[in-house]
């Protein structure tokens, strides 16, 4: 029915056209699985949620070199300054901002001595109580700590005795779930964890600890210090336009930079990423438009060659349909023999991307999704071509002979 | 010969225009995309500075406890405590070496009306200009005396100075740096390095520094690094007294050996040095003194300034490369069999097997210089796309005059790789049997 015979033997007399149209499928095959799994995999990351409203969000540093000021005080004034910009909501000074690449991170223990217990690694910020106000998130288990706990010092050595943590970090350090009120170390310094936040990013969102996050109640006036602005999101552009000449106006003898939306820190940190995934959604389109238009150029060539042929069949009686159908199956033969082939490629390919790189392990079903959609694609290149094939009047086959 | 040959060609490519186009776009695509990665691939491996990067070479020691790891490859940490790296830059042996690290400074001229900013600075030796090739426009670096008296005098770059003194010879001017008046020794030309090879620690494609001052600075001003630091200890550490004694890893350290002499007799240097220090106490470890010495380029490779995703890209796009060889090798197969009869009119004429194979190859050949050609403009687009995506890379993602060239030369070597075969097929053809049919 399928004449897979007469189809298997023209094919072996033209075995290098073929042949090429099989290469082709079997790597377009193995490059797409791989390709599509690696995007897939970045855009689950890119999509993960931080925790905070990024659009409300923004930031930015202050280098102060005028040596005439008590910057601790200064600072405080400035958080008064920025809170009465219109719009805004909240204003903090902070020691690091999160989800912009740059921060502080350390080993925090369970126990006191310094080589007993556990070491869990996190990153941490410094501000006073409206951190959180500024940062967008609550505590949900706890409490927050108050004005009067947060300590105002320049004195690196100091280590508060409270602390706020993030859900991810306190069941690591206490997976047994006691870890509200229980006590962690920073070396030797006891620090009581008061408050728990159920999301919030650290510094680096692809950091193996991204989700440990804690922050202490502590305020500095550092010759380098950052700003954490949280403003209405319609507000904020306008907002962020005005900061400089705002603290300027304050206090000239510094320099105001940075100030960016978290938005676009998170995408400035991510572009890395954005880019291999444009990348290779690119080569994907690509690839499969170049496989495609190989496979209907060659069917379109095989078809001009088989005129006669094929009008000397339609003229021995062969429906239109027994023609598209001969193509059709030639065509599917070929691409099975490819999807095959290429499917085994694309596992050892997903392997060896696997073991020389950091790239996802490479998911069964991608393949078998790549193939399918080769397939359908291949199909559906060669029906027109057929489709013409099949409108080839037997006169043809019988005028020139 | 070979121009009839082309306008045999133009004719033929010219028969079967859907074809021709099919070709064209399909190697154009696949040498585009070919070409875009590698470009990136290129810029981020190239020897940053060729005539001498086999002189230049990154000093690492491990001074950690026994037991200590570090994430690197070999276990060595990427750099050094204060007190090390300014006791190998006090030994007198001779050669160039240069502590460095990473820090900033607000630049301004002291006066009204002039809107301060800021700059990344190195803070470094003398010898740094002459061991990374900076050329200088005006001055030059501080002497050696400058920096033992802990002047405070600075370096600066061309750009900066057309920002400070509107390109003039500003040598011998004040310049404020935070609260500290500075005197200019020497502003140096454009660096044209687009791999941070010194300091590949905050980025490997970084912009590299406008501002340099003596290491000396450091002790006397206390200055906070810009750049990594880290530790493997704990340590109290209350003041930037107790910093610079630390353990804290925060320096960089070169070393120029220009001959296999000078290296041999600086590793029985640090070798020295290391069992000096275990004997003090520093550590606690037995056995062998542990360094390393790295050229730039086993630097970069060590540092794996190439990333992943870079490499990966360009696997793949070598592969999408081939799939478009395949491609043509198909079109051109079904072309040139359909040709036979004239071939086999032109042989019975007398044209040998090697004119119709040298016809066939610079028509495949054409294709290809037509396909680089496209590929030129899509991988233009493609590193277009690269820069907007990704501001770190924009140094990285252009095409030099040597990817310029190779593009048409792989597409065309590509693409008579392609025609062999084909090519082949044709000539073989037996004129007789075209003839007696006709």
């Amino acid at each position: 029915m399928l004449e897979i015979k007469p189809i298997f033997n023209s094919l072996r007399r033209s075995k290098a056209g073929a042949l090429m149209l099989l290469v082709q499928i079997a790597i377009t095959v193995a490059i797409v699985s791989n390709a599509s799994s690696i995007v897939q995999d970045r855009i689950t990351y890119l999509q993960e949620s931080t925790g905070y409203p990024e659009d409300e969000i923004f930031s930015f540093r202050v280098f102060t070199y005028g040596t005439d000021v008590d910057l601790l005080q200064k600072f405080q004034e400035n958080e008064t300054l920025l809170r009465n910009i219109p719009g805004v909501i909240s204003a903090t000074s902070v020691s690091e901002v999160p989800v912009s690449g740059s921060g502080s991170a350390g080993g925090f223990s369970d126990e006191p001595g310094l080589d007993e217990g556990k070491n869990i690694r996190g990153a941490y910020t410094e501000g006073d109580e409206t951190i959180l106000n500024s940062l967008g998130v609550e505590v949900s288990e706890g409490r927050m700590f108050s004005a009067d706990e947060v300590i105002h010092t320049n004195d690196d050595t100091i280590v508060p005795s409270i602390a706020i943590v993030t859900r991810d970090f306190i069941d690591e350090l206490f997976p047994d779930g006691n870890g509200l009120d229980n006590t962690m170390y920073v070396g030797p310094n006891p620090v009581k964890i008061i408050g728990i936040v159920d999301k919030m990013k650290g510094p680096w969102l692809q950091d193996s600890a991204a989700d440990n996050y804690i922050i202490f109640p502590k305020v500095r006036g550092r010759m380098v210090q950052k700003f954490i602005v949280r403003a209405e999101a319609s507000e904020r552009a306008n907002v962020m336009k005005q900061i400089e000449d705002v603290m300027l106006a304050d206090y000239n003898k510094r320099v105001i930079t940075g100030i960016q939306g978290m938005d676009d820190a998170k995408e400035e940190y991510n572009a890395g990423d954005i880019l291999m995934m444009r990348m290779l959604v690119s080569l994907i389109v690509m690839l499969v438009l170049v496989t495609a238009l190989g496979i209907f150029g060659l069917t379109v060539f095989n078809i001009n060659k088989r005129t006669k042929q094929i009008g000397t069949r339609r003229a021995l009686g062969a429906r239109k349909s027994a023609i598209v159908r001969y193509f059709l199956v030639e065509n599917a033969l070929i691409c099975v023999c490819g999807l095959v082939l290429g499917s085994a490629g694309a596992l050892y390919l997903g392997q060896a991307l696997l073991t020389e790189y950091s790239v996802p392990e490479l998911n069964n079903w991608y393949v078998a999704a790549t193939a399918l959609f080769v397939l359908v694609m291949s199909l559906l290149s060669v029906v027109m071509p057929a489709n013409k094939a099949a409108s080839i009047s037997p006169s043809v086959a019988t005028r020139s002979i | 010969m070979f121009l009839y040959y082309v306008d045999m060609a133009w004719r033929s490519l010219k028969r079967t225009p859907l074809v021709t186009i099919l070709m064209i776009c399909a190697i154009g695509i696949g040498i585009g995309v070919t070409m875009t990665s590698l470009s990136v691939y290129h810029m981020a491996s190239m020897n940053p500075i060729p005539s001498k990067s086999d002189e230049l070479y990154a000093v690492q020691i491990n001074t950690m406890d026994d037991g200590e790891t570090w994430w690197s490859a070999d276990n060595l940490p990427y750099q050094l405590t204060y007190q090390d790296a300014m006791n190998l830059y006090r030994e007198d042996l001779g050669i160039r070496k240069v502590p460095m690290m990473r820090s900033g400074f607000t630049v301004h001229m002291n006066k009204e009306g002039f809107k301060p900013f800021l700059a990344g600075t190195r803070v470094t030796g003398y010898d740094f200009f002459e061991m990374f090739e900076l050329t200088f426009l005006y001055g030059g670096p501080w002497t050696a005396s400058q920096e033992q008296a802990s002047t405070p005098i600075v370096v600066i770059s061309e750009e900066l100075n057309e920002r400070l003194f509107g390109g003039e010879n500003s040598v011998g001017k004040e310049v404020y740096l935070d609260d500290t008046s500075f005197r200019i020794s020497g502003v140096f030309k454009e660096w044209d390095t687009h791999i941070k090879y010194y300091d590949v620690n905050n980025g490997a494609f970084n912009n590299t520094e406008q501002v340099f001052v003596p290491i000396t600075l450091m002790e006397s001003m206390e200055l906070e690094t810009w750049g990594n630091s880290n530790g493997w200890k704990y340590q109290e550490v209350r003041t930037y007294k107790d910093r610079l004694n630390s353990e804290i890893l925060w320096l960089q350290f070169w070393a120029e050996l220009n001959t296999p002499e000078q290296k041999k007799k600086f590793e029985s240097f640090l070798d020295g040095y290391l069992n000096e220090q275990s004997k003090l106490g520093r550590f606690t470890r037995e056995g062998d003194s542990i360094f390393s010495l790295r050229d730039v380029m086993q630097w970069l490779e060590y540092n794996q300034v190439v990333d992943d995703d870079n490499r990966v890209l360009n696997g793949l796009s070598f592969m999408f490369l081939v799939v478009c060889l395949a491609n043509i090798l198909g079109l051109l197969l079904g072309k040139f069999l359909r040709r036979a009869p004239e071939v086999g009119v032109r042989r019975a004429l007398g044209a040998s097997k090697r004119d119709i194979f040298a016809q066939h190859i610079v028509e495949v050949s054409m294709l290809g210089f037509f396909g680089g050609l496209i590929g030129i403009g899509i991988a233009q687009l493609g590193l277009w796309m690269v820069r907007e995506t990704y501001s770190y890379y924009s140094a990285l993602a252009t095409m030099d005059l040597s990817m310029l060239l190779a593009a048409p030369v792989l597409a065309i070597g590509a693409c008579v790789i392609a025609g062999m075969y084909p090519a082949w097929l044709v000539c073989k053809t037996q004129p007789a049997i075209y003839l007696k049919t006709q």
